[in-house]
């Protein structure tokens, strides 16, 4: 390749990559960006919807909160400790989530925490998959104390549910020290029917000798 | 608005319309008082702010459309959050650039740091001054206009120099040096370019250049022979790298030196230097306008002859069709400096140099003999009237026929000879495959 061979080399290649650039350019197909749609800018209930999303995609979780049986995998395994679960399976408290195991008051993601690491939705029991990763991703918020959300009402955790929480705390302890107590007392019940057997028997044991004692 | 100005300013200052500036309260007295000085003074100041302004809202515009251009180039959106589809975008960067603290860093030497960014931005600005909008659009129709031009675009380099020296930063100091090589180095192309075309033109002045090439399109100097043809495409790619527009980016080349030469600079000062870089593409694109593509003629011999006939209000449409003319030509010009960008690679060093000394530079030298010789040989009516054409036909087969080439199908792959296994003999023949292990 001489001088004048590669000047021509370098022109026709030139010509050839701003031949590509210039496809790109008048094709708005190529575009590939999908504009973020503000949530300000959008109408009543409108989403932001993104074609062809993956099915595995790990978005924001969804909670199927009937099937809850809080055992607690999924905050016990989360890595950056963002799942706060609450709830009672000893009893009704008035307002909270009626499941088939558990009566939930508070199930609630930080997702200024979260790392959607997806380990929580692997982590729940098999007999009872509750907690699902979703494909919703917008969730956006101007401050950081606002990005916990609640999936129990699928919305931002507000203040009002904050205050139902540490309500619903007191009751939770009451049914717990209840059923402690129903416990304590059947297990005294249970023991003093042990003893008075025990004691019926001992009895019985006892007076079996006089019997023949008596028949003397 | 800024064009209405710069028309009215130019119309009045001719007389072509009825715009009597002595009967205006407080200028008129000056003016009666003291006509020497203050009608100068006046027609600097209506100059200084419609250049000012030509050059903000240009760069406005221009940021814009190389960032959407850069956009739909990678298969982006580009800004589209300020304003419908970003267009306010620029203006907001604009605000935050004048609202930012203006930082001199401790060690710099404060007045040389000072007035670098000034003495880029006067270079740029000056050159302004001699650029044609249309017959009567002209700042100051100088008889030495294309070499004034050559001058100040040069006080850019004595000003980057204070900057990238003054900011005691070896990032800065390092994006100095490159840029003084390039630029110096580039002028000689830019400057041969020059001479051949006022070889042809007889004259220095812009106005009488861009006169020349009335008519016909095939009149441009551009097609006016198949030497200029090819001085043109120097001219554009030497006007490339005296921009420091990409791929000879290297001042400020960001992935080794921050941001060259301005990397210590912020607000105000910064975006002097941001006015100037994109100013100084219009200026150069506009040039090229000016000497190759018949600057405000418009291409049609009807209405150029128009143009230089009428008067009164006609005179003033005139000026618009010019200035609307020269803007499209430098428009697309600036567009196809974006384009490029936005396609090559930064080159290296020693290739910027090698481009310039071992290519432009005999190349350019060739254009100017030629061109010349071409000149006194067919004296410019070989065949008559219509020489002019022919010349254009021999330019442009000249150049289809290149294009030809380049889109010929190259040789397939021989699998068999091209993708051959070595032999072994043949490895082992090689000279340092010993060396090699």
């Amino acid at each position: 390749m001489g001088y004048f061979g590669d000047i021509y080399d370098v022109s026709k290649s030139i010509l050839t990559g701003m031949g590509v650039t210039l496809k790109y350019f008048v094709n708005p197909k190529t575009i590939t960006t999908v504009q973020y749609k503000r949530p300000e800018r959008r109408g009543e209930g409108e989403l932001h919807e993104v074609p062809h999303l993956p099915d595995m995609h790990k978005g924001i979780h969804y909670l199927e909160t009937e099937e809850c049986i809080m055992c607690w995998q999924c905050a016990n395994i989360c890595p950056v400790d963002c799942i706060v679960i609450e709830g009672t399976r000893d009893g009704e408290v008035e307002g909270a989530y009626q499941g088939n195991r558990a009566n939930l008051t508070r199930f609630t993601i930080d997702y200024s925490l979260c790392i959607y690491c997806n380990l929580c939705c692997e982590a729940c029991p098999e007999t009872s998959t509750c907690i699902h990763m979703g494909k919703e991703f917008d969730f956006t918020s101007y401050d950081q104390g606002s990005l916990v959300k609640n999936l129990l009402t699928d919305e931002k955790f507000t203040k009002e549910d904050l205050r139902f929480t540490t309500n619903a705390q007191s009751k939770i302890e009451e049914l717990a020290e209840e059923k402690k107590r129903k416990a304590a007392e059947a297990q005294a019940a249970r023991k003093a029917a042990a003893a008075a057997k025990k004691a019926a028997a001992a009895k019985k044991a006892a007076s079996t000798p006089d019997t023949p004692a008596k028949k003397d | 608005m800024l064009t209405g100005l710069l028309l009215a300013a130019g119309s009045a200052g001719r007389g072509l319309i009825d715009l009597d500036l002595t009967s205006l309260p407080l200028v008129g007295e000056m003016l009666a008082e003291h006509p020497t000085i203050a009608w100068p003074l006046l027609m600097l100041a209506i100059g200084c702010g419609v250049v000012i302004g030509y050059i903000t809202v240009f760069s406005l515009l221009a940021v814009y459309a190389e960032r959407k251009i850069s956009a739909f180039m990678q298969s982006r959106l580009g800004p589209m959050e300020v304003g419908p589809y970003g267009l306010l975008q620029t203006a907001a960067d604009g605000l935050k650039l004048l609202a930012k603290e203006d930082i001199i860093p401790r060690d710099a030497d404060k007045l040389l740091y000072i007035i670098g960014p000034i003495f880029v931005f006067t270079g740029v600005w000056l050159s302004f001054v001699v650029l044609p909008y249309g017959p009567d659009l002209i700042v100051a129709d100088l008889n030495v206009g294309l070499l004034f031009l050559a001058a100040v675009a040069s006080i850019e380099v004595v000003g980057v120099l204070m900057a990238g020296w003054a900011s005691n930063n070896k990032w800065a100091l390092f994006g100095t040096m490159r840029m003084i090589t390039q630029l110096v180095s580039y002028e000689i192309p830019i400057g041969l370019s020059f001479v051949a075309v006022v070889a042809i033109s007889g004259s220095l002045s812009m106005q009488e250049i861009t006169l020349d090439q009335q008519g016909w399109f095939w009149n441009w100097y551009l097609f006016r022979n198949p030497f200029l043809f090819v001085g043109f495409f120097l001219y554009f790619i030497a006007s490339l790298a005296e921009t420091k527009r990409a791929p000879f980016d290297l001042p400020e080349a960001e992935s080794e030196l921050v941001a060259g030469f301005h990397t210590e600079y912020t607000g105000m000062r910064f975006s002097l230097f941001f006015l100037a870089e994109y100013a100084a593409m219009y200026v150069v694109s506009a040039t090229a306008a000016v000497l190759f593509l018949g600057g405000w003629c418009t291409g049609f011999a009807f209405i150029d002859s128009w143009m230089m006939e009428s008067a009164g209000f006609q005179r003033v449409l005139a000026n618009v069709v010019g200035l609307t003319s020269i803007t499209i030509k430098a428009w697309f010009l600036v567009a196809v400096m974006m384009w490029l960008r936005w396609t090559l690679p930064r080159i290296r060093l020693d290739q910027v140099m090698y481009v310039c000394l071992k290519v432009l530079l005999p190349f350019s030298f060739g254009v100017l003999v030629f061109s010349t010789l071409w000149e006194l040989v067919t004296d410019g009516t070989l065949f008559g009237d219509w020489w002019p054409l022919f010349q254009f036909l021999i330019s442009i087969g000249g150049f289809g026929l290149l294009m030809m080439n380049f889109m010929a199908k190259e040789r397939p792959y021989d699998i068999e000879a091209d993708f051959r296994p070595l032999r072994h003999s043949e490895v082992h023949a090689a000279p340092d495959a010993g060396a090699r292990g």
